[in-house]
């Protein structure tokens, strides 16, 4: 049965300097009232791993939180670059990042296998690309009916996967409803995870489509209202796209990061996303 | 969009001998019945039929209609072991391909992803790999660790049974369990879909959420209205499983002095005898 924590506690619990993080959310539900819990903290030299990481990870990233990332996907969506992650990839700024490079399928193949307990993935991906020849990673298997060369991938098991969802009840079962990604790989395939939810209920009411995440499935909770923004919660706020486009002049600038961190996270202990504006 | 209506006959025309066919539901629920009682009135034999058996598999097995069998349980549920089965594997006639169910889930997955194989854990440490000599193993390219390497389950055709369905093929469960319909769709290269009703697009989206649609109109080539055609296995919410009908087919296919009379009252003439006599014995009941 997960446990339910502040915010605080419940980051403070489960991400440690040095350790695998993934944090997901495929646009929707991104976990980015943690992110700024674990900047807060003051986490260092941890390998972040995520299929699309944007805003939260340029933000942890600037911090100085991360030594390595792994994903297939970095940008602001809809914006541009990341400047952060460019920055620390280029200039080490504000600590060198070493970086390992997927497709998107052999990302979520990655967690698959990792929730079902194999040591590795098959599939079609990477043929014709560059992406085996930079990421030792990505290997070749022969089929052993056919003599085809596919692609391998290893298993995803992160020391954490921390998640956003709308509601848990007070055993720690939580609902997710709308785009779900890939929480459920996610979650399963780590070692521990926390899921911050918009709100504790007392019963969870069925709804169709939703998944569910059994509490024994998941080490902590805690609650972190709005905790999504400036992504968005299903049933519980929209987008804010505004938030995205003033991203990109902050994240240009070292300067500009800087005082957005102080005001914003450093000198906001209830964060939940936080505004710019 | 093309109208994709046709009736059980027109299915079952579209089939040929030796082929594999794919029949979805689980045990005995949902399972595409009118479409397996016109393969019992039509001449076609040898098929490899590929399940998560029920009575399907008994009947098909007791018209001599099944040449092979692969398959991770064969079962009626409420009935653990469907005679006809039985009597086929004791025959010694089926050739059989017994498979974990997690590896025939496995072995459609990866027919439906187009790859020539998929690892999974399931199997190993059993009697699979004896009773299965063509299965192989694979090392993982990373730790050297040895897993199951399930083979695709390619259909040539499959057979499924949903609630409703519009006349493009979109089909929609509107019970508990989608079974596994959708992979069964996916791993062949004809899917005909039987459903208790056909109903404009619009009504499938009034009548459930949008994640009970099951299947697109992309994974069916065939759409057949069969009211009842799950009988006598389950179709949730429109029908439970008929319980006494099941338990009359087992009595009688326990029975060879039996199951001539249970063929000649049931199974001698079109769906809407079945219908008929079916209704005429519950009312006798």
């Amino acid at each position: 049965m997960a446990r339910i924590l502040s915010l605080a506690d419940a980051v403070g619990e489960v991400v440690h300097d040095g350790d695998t993080v993934a944090l997901e959310g495929f646009t929707h539900l991104i976990p980015f009232a943690a992110g700024h819990e674990i900047i807060r903290q003051g986490r260092r030299d941890l390998t972040l791993v995520r299929m699309t990481p944007d805003l939260i990870y340029d933000q942890l990233i600037g911090a100085g939180c991360a030594r390595k990332l792994v994903f297939s996907w970095g940008g602001n969506p809809g914006v541009g670059s990341l400047h952060r992650f460019r920055d620390a990839v280029q200039n080490g700024w504000p600590v060198p990042l070493e970086i390992e490079e997927h497709s998107h399928a052999g990302m979520a193949n990655r967690y698959v296998a990792g929730a079902s307990g194999l040591p590795f993935a098959v599939l079609r991906g990477y043929t014709g690309t560059d992406l085996p020849a930079h990421n030792p990673n990505i290997k070749q298997i022969t089929c052993p009916f056919t003599g085809e060369t596919l692609t391998a991938v290893p298993a995803l098991n992160p020391d954490t996967t921390i998640v956003h969802a709308q509601q848990a009840d007070p055993a720690g079962n939580v609902q997710v409803w709308g785009i779900t990604g890939v929480h459920k790989e996610a979650v399963l395939a780590a070692k521990r995870s926390l899921v911050t939810v918009e709100e504790i209920v007392d019963e969870l009411r069925p709804r169709p489509g939703a998944m569910v995440l059994p509490g024994w499935a998941v080490t902590v909770v805690a609650e972190a209202p709005r905790g999504a923004h400036p992504s968005y919660a299903q049933g519980y706020y929209d987008r804010d796209n505004d938030y995205y486009q003033a991203w990109d002049a902050i994240g240009r600038d070292r300067d500009a990061f800087r005082d957005w961190l102080t005001e914003t996270v450093f000198n906001n202990t209830a964060t939940a996303g936080g505004g710019t504006r | 969009m093309r109208d994709k209506r046709m009736t059980a006959d027109e299915v079952v025309a579209e089939l040929a001998d030796g082929m594999t066919v794919g029949i979805g539901g689980w045990g005995s629920r949902r399972k595409p019945m009118a479409l397996v009682r016109a393969i019992l009135r039509s001449p076609l034999r040898d098929l490899t039929v590929v399940s998560y058996g029920g009575p399907d598999v008994g009947l098909l097995c007791a018209a001599g209609k099944v040449r092979e069998l692969v398959y991770g349980f064969v079962s009626l549920d409420s009935i653990p072991y469907d005679p006809w089965f039985r009597r086929a594997r004791e025959s010694g006639e089926l050739r059989v391909r017994e498979l974990d169910e997690g590896m025939l889930q496995c072995g459609l997955r990866a027919a439906g992803h187009r790859l020539p194989f998929l690892p999974i854990r399931a199997g190993l440490g059993s009697d699979v790999l004896r009773v299965n000599p063509d299965l192989r193993t694979v090392r993982s390219p990373y730790d050297g660790e040895e897993v199951l390497a399930m083979p695709p389950l390619r259909l040539d055709a499959a057979l499924v049974h949903l609630n409703r369905a519009d006349r493009h093929g979109n089909a929609q469960y509107l019970g508990p369990d989608p079974y596994f319909d959708d992979l069964f769709c996916l791993a062949a290269d004809r899917r005909y879909v039987s459903c208790e009703r056909i109903v404009d697009t619009a009504e499938l989206t009034a009548g459930g959420p949008a994640q009970s649609l099951l299947l697109n109109r992309m994974m069916v080539e065939g759409v057949v209205e069969t009211p009842g055609g799950a009988h006598f296995t389950s179709c949730v919410p429109d029908y439970g499983r008929d319980e006494a009908f099941q338990r009359r087919y087992a009595d009688a296919a326990a029975d060879p002095d039996q199951w001539p009379s249970f063929v000649d009252q049931f199974l001698s003439g079109t769906e809407t005898d079945y219908q008929a006599a079916v209704n005429a014995a519950r009312v006798g009941a």
